[in-house]
């Protein structure tokens, strides 16, 4: 194990144009003869549609297309269960169900259009609060739930779109003979991912051919995703992404790009799709989830931790799209990284006529890890335990068997909570409005396949074929870096092609902290095959034999015969050199998870993350502000690439950490409408509110990490900061918040 | 509907004549605009833009010790003026933190004084620090007290072809503090949930005058007189400032929304604005020291 000291830096190379404003995103694209699409949305949460008349839209001047259910191909589609319509057919879901949409000439007549549309409703009793969907007389959002298709194991039932349990042991009678029980319940209010960038579609068709460039981390979900609700061949459909602005999970998915091409395909022109601000609150199925969240622990009085049991109520929202993994991710977050004797753990992932949710930057892990994470203080405190040592006491470590029966190896996590209690001085004295809170989480690596080619050009400089996408999680450094250092080359020497489906072989997209994981392993693999053809090329033409070659600066050198060598350039200007990957996806651990139901395969973490965040806040008490000072981050993702890009991964997440601790909340009316869709009053945190953080890497070489021991980096960092931030209010305070965000009003409302 | 017809006034009267035939100015249009965009309000059919009038730019101290705004100072130069930040230092708290960087330098205070929100940040500083405003039309010049000039939220006293020209703040006594301090959530980008201005006079240990006034917690901004009187006479001293706290609480006339209960707008009604006060009493005896 070691701490990375020594920088590792190759900046971001695109850098200078996203900060200059010469990067062109989707937006700035224009085509000859482009419309402007808008959507007429629900008028109401939930109600049966019994007409839609779309006379007189088409009739304004000015309009080439309007598109409703019966112009689109009668498709039910969603990642884990097929539960939606491109169009609302004959019901209404949530606020943001796309009804009908409008191409026009300008925004103007294509938003006047789509008020023109008539569209009558029968209202249905509205379910909002997620927690009484789950009663048996509750009204069913979806009552032909049974008839979709989906994924088996998810345990669909009603309103239940995903039930998944953890158990170990018997829970209940460990309960009765622990020396000290705890309890706490908690809740949670959705969070959005509020990308920079409001996202944007274009389509445009050429005969059958359709090319869509669009604002999406999953190019490869999106092209299936129109091609099946389109129902036309994947391989008409060529998806390219400009510059993205940022997506944090919300541009995960499969979104509005059939809607666009369908529009696109009806007026026989591009047609443009630019949301606005409140659009991308509203209408995008795929935000954070809210939550409710039990807990019960019970220690012997050494701190030893004989049960846990949680019970989990999810907000799902509307529609599942691809978030159907929450109920079991989140029992695995409730869980945490702790040494467990007995464990009863239940977790509900619920439909309501809320906004959908799905993965936003480490799903479910923040909302559970901040309530887990208070809980163990509060155990703490009944057992008269300082919490971090309590923590000592309880943290798994090389050789911990976790409660589904994963043998963990060669991990740190007992080590990032030392290191982050060192660098933010645990147990100094401070003023009586400051307090310092820890907080530890955990988060897996995702196998997927990936592919990737490598090509030399005649004037030695490389280009990378890839499919992996660059959300700002730094794709666009890792890839030259690994292929770089394969080639005896600089990562400035290669330019990546890159988010062009019709380019590049599948990747998942950027999700799941899976880019250097998978995508990385491909771009090795292509760079290696790339370099067996230039030995080759180099062995002839040195007369040398390929074994004593060696390739480094540019150049092919033959070992001990310095004045034998050929460049890399001179070999690429006079032959054709493309490597290509062959792709061997890592298998998961072992978990045999007895007696646990819902299992999608996350009952075993591949090669986990490990974080500790300790954070020092003030918090005023006659107002109840709480403001962040410090924050300490520890992490082990393995083996850290590239220190700049791998720090910036983590100020981001624990910003956005901060944020979904104090200030970042969705507040939903009675109806489900979101009431606060804007950002003077979804209030993010800005760059003065930024604390100082200090980052540690822990390096370890976990068994099952992605190439060169890397695990992954990009969501863990928003993890742990929220449940740091709580533990420090209530040091402060002497109560508990027990709703997130902890915003002023609710600190002051607990007591400040 | 969107802007028909937009002219640039270049001089004082050519703004007047163009406001006397419909156009409504716009300034820095951070509230114009920005509301037009977001749907809170519709875009005028006729604009005006006034940004290069130069009689309607400038801070400046006058020589009885008075203080003149033109109504496009920006928030920027008002918040970069040492003699505002000396002896008007309420307005200057409230102008260094109206939005962002870039807020500041667009957004003037005629702007904001006319838009007329409950929320805005320089209107309790100028209320409390006595200030006039200018208004003219094609048929004059007229003076109203800052503290007369909204209605309402949104709404104003000045006739529909009436320009403000410019904001005087009178010299303040002997021995004066002012402060103005708004509820944060967080330190940029922020809109005032609860805000209170003070301003103080000290003398032989004695508060000799006081005004206070609450931002956010009523239709409109406004003068608190039971918390100026609690204060008049006093020591200034920590019953006085907590009793004017109570009574500024006593006068809101707070609503709940997404930005906090009518409850909790009501107790920091009390809190801020008895920090507001505090603060303006230490710089008054700051003042006498
Ligand atoms: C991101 C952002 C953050 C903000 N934060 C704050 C804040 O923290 N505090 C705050 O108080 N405000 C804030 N505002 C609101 C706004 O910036 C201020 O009110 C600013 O002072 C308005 O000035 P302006 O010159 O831009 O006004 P404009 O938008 O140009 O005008 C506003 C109104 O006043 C009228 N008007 C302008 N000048 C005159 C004149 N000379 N005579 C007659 N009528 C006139 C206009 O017709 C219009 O009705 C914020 C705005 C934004 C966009």
């Amino acid at each position: 194990m070691a701490t990375v000291e020594e920088p590792r830096t190759f900046i971001r190379p695109d850098g200078k144009e996203k900060v200059t404003g010469t990067g062109r995103y989707t937006a700035d694209l224009v085509l000859a003869g482009e419309l402007v699409a808008k959507f007429r949305y629900a008028d109401h949460t939930h109600a049966r549609i019994t007409r839609i008349d779309t006379t007189k839209a088409r009739a304004l001047p000015g309009v080439l297309a309007v598109v409703t259910h019966e112009d689109v191909p009668d498709v039910l589609y969603g990642g884990m269960v097929q539960d939606r319509r491109l169009f609302a057919k004959d019901t209404v879901r949530f606020e943001g169900d796309v009804v009908a949409g409008v191409a026009a000439t300008t925004a103007e007549i294509a938003e006047q259009a789509a008020a023109l549309i008539e569209v009558d409703y029968e209202p249905l009793p509205v379910v909002t609060d997620f927690e009484a969907a789950l009663a048996d007389d509750s009204t069913l959002v979806h009552p032909t739930w049974e008839s979709y298709e989906g994924d088996e194991a998810l345990g669909r039932h009603d309103n239940t779109l995903g039930y998944s349990t953890i158990v170990k042991g018997d829970a209940d009678a460990a309960l009765a003979t622990a020396d000290v029980v705890v309890k706490g319940r908690y809740f949670t209010d959705p969070v959005q991912g509020v990308p920079i960038e409001p996202r944007a579609v274009i389509a445009q068709w050429q005969g059958d051919k359709l090319t869509v460039w669009t604002s999406t981390q999953v190019p490869y979900a999106a092209r299936a995703g129109v091609a099946t609700t389109l129902q036309i061949p994947e391989s008409n459909v060529r998806v390219i992404v400009p510059l993205l602005g940022g997506g944090f999970g919300a541009k995960c998915d499969f979104h509005f790009e059939g809607h666009v091409a369908a529009l696109a395909k009806a007026a026989r022109r591009p047609v443009k799709l630019v949301f606005s601000r409140r659009e991308e609150f509203f209408a995008v199925g795929h935000r954070r989830e809210g939550m409710v969240i039990e807990f019960e622990s019970g220690a012997r009085s050494d701190g030893t931790l004989v049960a846990r049991k949680a019970r989990l109520v999810l907000d799902k929202g509307a529609y599942c799209g691809e978030g159907g993994f929450f109920a079991q991710m989140a029992a695995m977050h409730a869980l945490g990284p702790y040494e467990l004797e007995n464990v009863h753990i239940e977790s509900s992932l619920v439909y309501s006529n809320n906004q959908p949710s799905s993965s936003i930057r480490a799903p479910t892990a923040p909302q559970v890890c901040w309530a887990l994470e208070q809980h163990m203080d509060e155990l703490a405190t009944a057992l008269g335990m300082d919490p971090v040592d309590l923590r000592r006491k309880t943290l798994i470590e090389t050789g911990s068997v976790t409660a589904t029966g994963q043998v963990l190896e060669r991990i740190a996590m007992k080590e990032t909570l030392e290191k982050a209690v060192e660098m933010i001085g645990y147990g100094q004295e401070l003023p009586d409005d400051e307090a310092i809170g820890v907080a530890v989480g955990w988060w897996p690596c995702f196998a997927s396949k990936s592919g990737a080619y490598v090509k030399l050009n005649p004037d030695g400089s490389g280009t990378i074929i890839t499919g992996a996408q660059e959300n700002g999680t730094g794709s666009v450094m890792a890839m030259p870096t690994y292929v770089a250092a394969e080639l005896g080359m600089q990562p400035e020497d290669f330019s990546m092609l890159y988010q062009d489906t019709d380019a590049a072989p599948y990747d998942m997209g950027s999700c799941g902290s899976q880019t250097t994981f998978n995508s990385g392993r491909a771009v090795i693999a292509a760079a290696v095959d790339l370099r067996d053809q230039l030995l080759d090329a180099a062995a002839e033409k040195l007369e040398a034999s390929r074994d004593d070659l060696e390739l480094t600066g540019g150049s092919i050198l033959v070992m001990g015969s310095p004045d034998k060598s050929v460049t890399i350039a001179e070999l690429a200007g006079e032959g054709t050199f493309h490597g290509k990957s062959e792709d061997v996806v890592p298998d998961g651990p072992e978990a045999p998870a007895e007696g646990c139901v819902g299992r999608l395969g996350l009952e075993s973490f591949h090669a986990p993350q490990l974080i500790a965040h300790a954070v020092r806040v003030r918090v005023d008490r006659g107002t109840g502000v709480a403001r962040v000072l410090e924050v300490a981050a520890a992490h082990d993702c393995g083996k850290i690439l590239n220190k700049i890009g791998a720090d910036g991964q983590v100020y981001g997440g624990v910003v956005m950490g901060i944020g979904q601790a104090l200030s970042e909340g969705t507040q939903l009316d009675a109806e489900g409408r979101h009431r606060n869709a804007h950002l003077t009053d979804y209030k993010l945190v800005t760059a003065s509110d930024a604390p100082k953080i200090d980052v540690a890497w822990i390096e370890t070489d976990t068994p099952g990490a992605g190439p060169k021991g890397s695990k992954g980096v990009g969501e863990p960092p928003c993890v742990p900061t929220a449940g740091a931030v709580a533990n420090a209010i209530a040091k402060v305070i002497g109560a508990r918040v027990h709703k997130l965000p902890m915003t002023p009003e609710r600190v002051w409302e607990a007591g400040a | 509907m969107s802007v028909q017809t937009f002219t640039t006034a270049s001089t004082v009267e050519e703004a007047i004549a163009a406001v006397a035939a419909g156009a409504r100015p716009v300034a820095g249009g951070t509230d114009l605009v920005v509301g037009a965009r977001t749907g809170k309000s519709t875009m005028p059919e006729s604009v005006v833009a006034i940004h290069r009038v130069a009689e309607l730019h400038g801070v400046e101290s006058l020589a009885d010790g008075g203080l003149r705004l033109g109504a496009l100072a920006s928030h920027a130069e008002i918040a970069a003026s040492g003699d505002v930040r000396k002896r008007f230092t309420a307005l200057s708290d409230a102008s260094a933190i109206v939005g962002s960087h870039a807020t500041r330098a667009q957004g003037t205070v005629g702007g904001n004084l006319m838009n007329a929100s409950p929320a805005m940040e320089t209107g309790g500083p100028l209320v409390v620090l006595g200030a006039t405003a200018t208004l003219r039309s094609p048929s004059g010049t007229r003076s109203v007290a800052v503290e007369d000039l909204w209605t309402g939220p949104g709404k104003t006293s000045a006739a529909a072809d009436e320009l403000l020209v410019g904001v005087e703040i009178p010299a303040p006594a002997a021995g004066t503090g002012s402060a103005y301090l708004r509820l944060e959530y967080r330190r940029q980008m922020e809109i005032a949930v609860v805000g209170a201005s003070a301003a103080v006079a000290v003398a032989d240990g004695v508060v000799t005058e006081a005004r206070v006034a609450m931002t956010a917690l009523s239709a409109t901004i406004r003068r608190i007189p039971e918390a100026e009187a609690t204060l008049i006479g006093s020591d200034g001293g920590s019953a006085a400032i907590d009793a004017a706290g109570a009574a500024v609480a006593a006068a809101s006339t707070p609503i709940s929304d997404v930005r906090g209960s009518a409850d909790y707008r009501r107790a920091m009604a009390a809190v801020i604005a008895g920090r507001a006060i505090e603060t303006a009493l230490s710089r008054a005896r700051e003042e006498n020291a």
